[in-house]
């Protein structure tokens, strides 16, 4: 019965999907290829939240947490500026708090060729 | 995917979140219906085990804010959180549960300020998770309803369970587990149209029941509470009416099948507690 139940979960873990991830979309959007290193990145979320941290990595470097600024209210769009590291892969991950609560977090990334 | 420890930690403080209001709760309605006598340091254990996790699960959501353990106690990240209603619902639940324990020393008129204290955690509920995010009233009485039949069905097995142990007090236990199942001949079906209710709207259809994550929780879900029904009925319909006539065997049999609702109940806490963790709602 034991081993029935955890194979239950365990399956049940292995077909859901983590928590809510409601960005609508970003500049570069997801996975581009650009030949200009973009100086902000933007993103618009579906719905009103605050953004709790941001870190970029670069290629295999260590992630750089980026500066949110001072925000007061809870918005669906931000714009953050960007450090250009060089050619290669940025891929920025966030997290951020739904104004129902909801703990948000989701990944991005975009290729700069030169 | 697999949740990572944070999400391991946040189903395993939920889980025991729910077992701590809803028995603490229903342990006190329970005293308070069927009139029963030294209830006091159980429903004090688990209010206290449900206030614990409540403070834990409201921590670790500022550390799914930060990503790490800074955001456990990072004031910004929980100030941030207390405005939201994650902070309205750790309010109910912090003043319902210590509402609760103070009437547990406060004499007769104390089972009111305890069953007061016991709903008002039960109503944190509502104020978040999927059944809040739809927003309608009729949704919202339905799982007060639903969690308050539920907490008095767990409320009244420990009792139930300490009566049928002493052949001092086997005539009680009868007694009550006859008082328990006419109020639960109301409650039960309540608690399943209820819940039939809240299911059909949060999953929709019959193909996201079968062709979702929480589709297939909630059918494990169903299938459990199938399991606990079959064992209640078997207690009021076999066992209890044989221990009213002063079968001392029926007592053995009535501990025993209360302690695989136990079991059975706890299962059903941890797929509840991975249904609202870890699983989105079918689109």
């Amino acid at each position: 019965m034991k081993n029935v139940l955890l194979a239950g979960l365990a399956g049940l873990w292995a077909t859901g999907a983590i928590a809510h991830s409601p960005l609508d979309s970003t500049t570069p959007p997801h996975e581009a290829v650009v030949t200009e290193m973009p100086t902000e990145v933007q993103m618009n979320f579906k719905d009103d939240i605050r953004l709790t941290r941001v870190v970029v990595t670069h290629a295999d470097t260590q992630g750089t947490e980026m500066d949110l600024g001072d925000q007061t209210t809870f918005m669906q769009q931000f714009t953050l500026p960007m450090r250009d590291m060089g050619a290669g892969t940025y891929v920025v991950e966030w997290r951020g708090l739904g104004a129902d609560g909801h703990a948000l977090n989701g990944i991005f990334s975009f290729t700069v060729e030169q | 995917m697999m949740p990572d420890l944070w999400g391991i930690a946040a189903i395993v403080t939920k889980f025991t979140l729910y077992l701590g209001v809803l028995t603490a709760a229903g342990t006190v309605m329970a005293a308070l219906v069927f009139r029963l006598e030294r209830t006091r340091g159980l429903a004090l254990a688990f209010a206290a085990l449900g206030l614990v996790a409540s403070l834990i699960a409201f921590s670790l959501r500022g550390a799914s804010l930060t990503g790490d353990a800074s955001g456990l106690t990072d004031p910004e990240m929980l100030a941030l959180l207390w405005s939201t209603p994650v902070g309205t619902a750790l309010m109910y639940r912090v003043t319902g549960l210590g509402l609760l324990a103070v009437g547990l020393f406060m004499g007769k008129f104390g089972k009111w300020v305890c069953a007061l204290g016991g709903l008002m955690a039960i109503w944190s509920f509502d104020h978040i998770g999927h059944i809040s995010g739809r927003n309608t009233a009729l949704l919202d009485i339905a799982l007060t309803l639903h969690l308050v039949a539920v907490a008095l069905w767990i409320g009244i097995l420990t009792p139930l369970k300490r009566l049928a142990s002493r052949p001092a007090t086997y005539a009680m236990a009868a007694d009550v587990g006859h008082r328990f199942g006419r109020v639960a001949s109301v409650a039960v079906p309540a608690l399943i149209v209820m819940g039939g209710y809240m299911g059909y709207q949060l999953v929709g259809s019959f193909t996201a029941l079968i062709g979702t994550a929480y589709g297939q929780a909630l059918t494990i879900k169903v299938a459990l509470v199938a399991g606990l029904l079959v064992l209640a009925a078997v207690n009021k319909l076999r066992f209890i009416p044989e221990l009213q006539i002063g079968n001392p065997v029926a007592a053995g049999h009535l501990v025993k099948t209360i302690s695989v609702e136990w079991g059975v109940i706890l299962a059903i806490l941890g797929v509840t507690a991975i249904l609202t963790s870890n699983l989105t709602l079918p689109t």
